[in-house]
């Protein structure tokens, strides 16, 4: 993306805005939320552990967001104030400058329309409250979003989140319960897994459309290990190692052909997923079933009344939350992490300040594998029972995910934290259709509708007499 | 027959080379595939597939890296409504399903072309969007494959007769673009998609041109609808993704560049055609329960393959650009139909005991060759018109081979050693294919 700024002031880790009456004000929002989050969770008849373990995180998070919002919009009206001394050019009128928003809210209005004159359930006040609330969100969106240089989609999408959040918790019944909230976490965790390395590899200019397939044939080739006599433990780790293998075989094979990474990945993905059919099935009277059992702990780690340290909630959304720290924080501060935006924003320079595009790109591949592997091993703790096909819906979710986050497809923008809101948007947007009642196929539908007007917000390339 | 002519479509010699080896090889494990009714049913089962490829050559012409991978959603969405209309008794005559179809299938691509040009998002974020949306927005119309075709497009999949009115469809098509092909539109589109910047600068107005090949390319979908409705004769809307990665599949093994601006509709045709006779040849080889598994896995190996050896047209096309493709496919076709006469007039002597023979014979001969048993009875009479077809064909090669020979002797500085083996073995290969015949015919000289 050429027309992102890349001397951008980001705020650290720790964001502290310089008003102390921010501070006070950001203290207050958060503290009447947690406190909301605590009545309600009490209300619900939740253990005490649990809620209090619920508040404390829900505070800490945000306080922590709000701060940051607050940091980037102090820096961001800090520059426009220094900006605005210069002459400006003649403005646009109102049409051209907001077209995009017009059409996007005329859309929105259209879809609406259409739902509710064909689905009779649809029509109710409150599909209307929650449509109007939408429209007012997407203008919210539109019109403070400029204020952001950077994290621009990340703000839209947390936006997004947000509402449809509001939006559910009024329409559904039960819809902030803690078993469909711990549902939601649980889907998220495993396509939030998934994502890793679609969104390393993302960010260096390729793709990875080989995870779906590494997912199933980890899914049916643990489970053939472990049916086979081998150590449950042992098998999990060479599965993993198995895959970080395909994501090399995967990285050294498309280095050379880097334009057409999605398609030769495709190919791999099919032949891993034959290959691993035609393995289990040798012998076996059920071509392509494995049949075994799960060991407890990979049950208790992925199934949806696991408990971790003694509470109810499955250890791999404790998983995917600290892999989700140690790859925002090593891509942000680590070498390796500075040299794959590197390498993803600028190829040439990268090489010329020395930096290996070979090891760099193999890397993001083999990562991609092994992820691909664990989140196969995981839904086999999930389902109990191995199916190729388990992988399949993350054909294009991972790439939905990430797309939806803001991590640009030619890389070098982005990163793993804006994956995760992307992911949180899918399975929170999923969780509201189901609730609502809409069958898969209308999922599918509203995602890839979804799509488009998400990136069309941040992800437009400059015309093309800018790029001559 | 100048340099430049055989060098730019270099990228043709692999796919022919394949097609020869697949048509060879499914003729020797299938005799019955060289039939009217093998011919028929393969044109027909293939048809699908080959509109699908040329669609995705289109736009990947047109360049961006535009890989719409919604083209076989698009095509189950077309094949739904189709049939969907047609039981509501809406559309049913073949003008306004073929309007409907061609229609469906140009709006969605001009709705794709004005969201790339005016939203300017990247190509494949709009096939992903597409995707999801046609897959979801299938299954809403139609819950499982089901339904009727309507019913003029009943005898259309039976696949008896070569001549069906699928085969006039891919001729039209092809014909039409072969045509296209000479327009000034069309090499505007080359060059937008080789240097689409180059283009803009030139002049070329490019929105246009980018219209114009997505329109193109909702055409070849639509047509290719109506074929896989008629080849299936009822609904489907499950199939897309295959369908989608088949095609991808075919368009890299035909020689089409995915970055643009390299690509025709040989080789889609090619592409397409070769991956069918994959799966064919595939299914000859009975692999039981694991059958799928190991078509998907030679899809996936031959996907992998055929990109890695995209790396070495340059390579190739340096060494051995005094070998014109259509030399290739020449010589390689003669050989592929000696090999189909030989099957096809042996197969008509071979005796029943025979067969059984063969199925119970060694591992070789059963998974190799369906070799023949020779039975006492057992001889090969070439009719007139077979003869006269198989000389004339020979006299042709050897006169191509000659003329060709010449004019790399003449031009080129050195001689390859390519060239020698080349030659040698496809003379070797002519004699074999003669031999044999000959020498039943001497054993067996006053067979009747």
């Amino acid at each position: 993306m050429s027309d992102m700024p890349n001397s951008d002031p980001r705020p650290g880790l720790l964001p502290i805005p310089r008003s102390t009456a921010m501070v006070w004000v950001n203290l207050a929002i958060t503290v009447i939320i947690a406190a909301i989050g605590f009545g309600v969770g009490f209300g619900q008849g939740m253990k005490a552990q649990e809620v209090i373990l619920a508040t404390v995180v829900s505070l800490a998070v945000t306080l922590w967001m709000l701060n940051y919002v607050v940091v980037i919009f102090e820096t961001r009206t800090a520059a426009k104030v220094a900006a605005r001394s210069e002459p400006k050019a003649a403005t646009p009128n109102l049409w051209q400058r907001n077209r995009a928003l017009i059409i996007a809210m005329g859309l929105l209005l259209l879809a609406y329309l259409i739902v509710t004159a064909s689905v009779p359930d649809f029509r109710s006040v409150m599909n209307l409250i929650a449509f109007l609330v939408l429209e007012l969100i997407l203008l919210f969106a539109f019109k403070v979003s400029g204020y952001f240089a950077s994290g621009r989609s990340a703000f839209i999408g947390l936006i997004v989140l947000g509402a449809l959040i509001i939006i559910s918790s009024f329409t559904i019944d039960g819809f902030l319960s803690g078993p469909n909230v711990k549902a939601i976490l649980l889907f998220a965790a495993f396509l939030g897994i998934a994502c890793v390395g679609q969104t390393l590899v993302a960010m260096m200019g390729g793709l990875d459309l080989s995870i779906p397939f590494v997912i199933g044939a980890a899914n049916i080739g643990l489970l053939f290990l472990i049916s086979l006599g081998v150590p449950s433990f042992v098998a999990a780790l060479f599965i993993l190692v198995l895959g970080g293998l395909i994501g090399l075989v995967n990285g050294l094979l498309t280095f050379k052909l880097q334009g057409q990474a999605l398609i030769l990945t495709l190919g791999m993905g099919f032949a891993v997923a034959g290959l691993t059919q035609i393995l289990t099935s040798i012998g076996s009277a059920f071509g392509g079933n494995v049949f075994g059992s799960v060991p407890p702990w990979l049950q208790n780690l992925a199934a949806m009344n696991g408990t971790t340290f003694g509470l109810s909630f499955p250890p791999t959304i404790l998983i995917w939350i600290g892999l989700a720290i140690i790859v925002i924080i090593a891509l942000r501060w680590s070498a390796y992490g500075r040299y794959v935006y590197a390498l993803g924003g600028n190829r040439r320079s990268a090489k010329l300040i020395g930096v290996s595009e070979l090891k760099y790109w193999v890397l993001a591949y083999t990562i991609s594998g092994v992820f691909s592997a664990l989140t196969g091993s995981l839904l086999l703790g999930w389902s109990g029972g191995g199916f190729i096909g388990v992988g399949d819906p993350y054909l294009f979710t991972t790439l939905a995910a990430v797309v939806i986050g803001g991590t640009s497809l030619m890389g070098g923008y982005g990163g793993y934290g804006f994956t995760v809101i992307g992911v949180l948007v899918l399975q929170v947007l999923s969780s509201f259709l189901i609730g609502i009642g809409l069958k898969y196929e209308w999922q599918q539908f509203i995602f890839g509708l979804l799509i488009l007007p998400m990136v069309a917000l941040y992800g437009r390339a400059p015309h093309i007499r800018a790029q001559v | 027959m100048s340099e430049r002519s055989s060098s730019t479509s270099t990228y043709l010699l692999v796919p022919i080379l394949l097609i020869a080896l697949l048509l060879g090889t499914a003729a020797i494990r299938n005799p019955s595939f060289v039939s009217l009714s093998g011919f028929g049913s393969a044109i027909i089962v293939a048809a699908p597939l080959v509109f699908a490829t040329y669609a995705l050559m289109s736009l990947a012409v047109a360049g961006r890296g535009t890989v719409d991978l919604a083209v076989g959603p698009l095509m189950a969405f077309i094949n739904v409504s189709i049939v969907k209309l047609n039981m509501l008794g809406v559309v049913t005559g073949p003008f306004g399903v073929f309007f409907v179809a061609l229609g469906l299938g140009v709006i969605y691509q001009l709705l794709f072309a004005l969201i790339v040009i005016w939203v300017r998002v990247q190509p494949i974020i709009v096939a992903l969007s597409g995707f999801l949306a046609l897959s979801g927005i299938n299954l809403v119309i139609l819950q499982r494959p089901g339904g009727m075709a309507p019913e003029w497009m009943g005898s259309w999949g039976l696949g008896t007769t070569i001549f069906s009115p699928i085969l006039l469809i891919v001729l039209i098509a092809t014909a039409g673009w072969l045509l296209f092909t000479l327009t000034p539109f069309y090499a505007n589109l080359r060059m937008m998609g080789y240097d689409e910047r180059a283009a803009w600068t030139s002049g070329v107005r490019i929105n246009i041109v980018r219209v114009g090949a997505h329109v193109i390319a909702g055409l070849f979908v639509g047509l290719g609808a109506i074929c896989y409705t008629a080849l299936i004769a009822s609904g489907d809307p499950t199939q897309g993704t295959t369908m989608t990665l088949t095609a991808v599949t075919a368009l890299v093994l035909g020689g089409v560049s995915l970055s643009g601006g390299r690509g025709g509709v040989t080789g889609a045709l090619l592409g397409a055609l070769n991956l069918y006779l994959i799966g064919f040849v595939l299914a000859t080889f009975n692999f039981g329960a694991i059958q799928a598994f190991v078509t998907q896995m030679s899809y996936g190996i031959i996907l992998v393959l055929s990109l890695l050896l995209t790396l070495l047209v340059p390579i190739i096309g340096r060494h051995i650009s005094f070998i014109s493709p259509w030399g290739a496919f020449l010589v390689l076709g003669a050989l592929v139909i000696g090999i189909m006469l030989q099957v096809a007039t042996s197969g008509a002597y071979l005796p029943a005991e025979g067969v059984m023979g063969a199925a119970q014979g060694p591992l070789l001969t059963r998974y190799l060759l369906d070799t023949p048993a020779g039975g006492a009875d057992f001889g090969l009479v070439l009719s007139p018109i077979q003869k006269i077809t198989f000389l004339a064909a020979l006299a042709l090669v050897v006169l191509v081979f000659t003329a060709r020979l010449i004019n790399a002797e003449s031009r080129a500085r050195r001689m390859g050693l390519f060239l020698y083996v080349f030659v040698a073995v496809l003379i070797l290969a002519l004699f074999a294919v003669v031999a044999g015949q000959g020498h039943v015919s001497l054993i067996e000289g006053a067979a009747p």
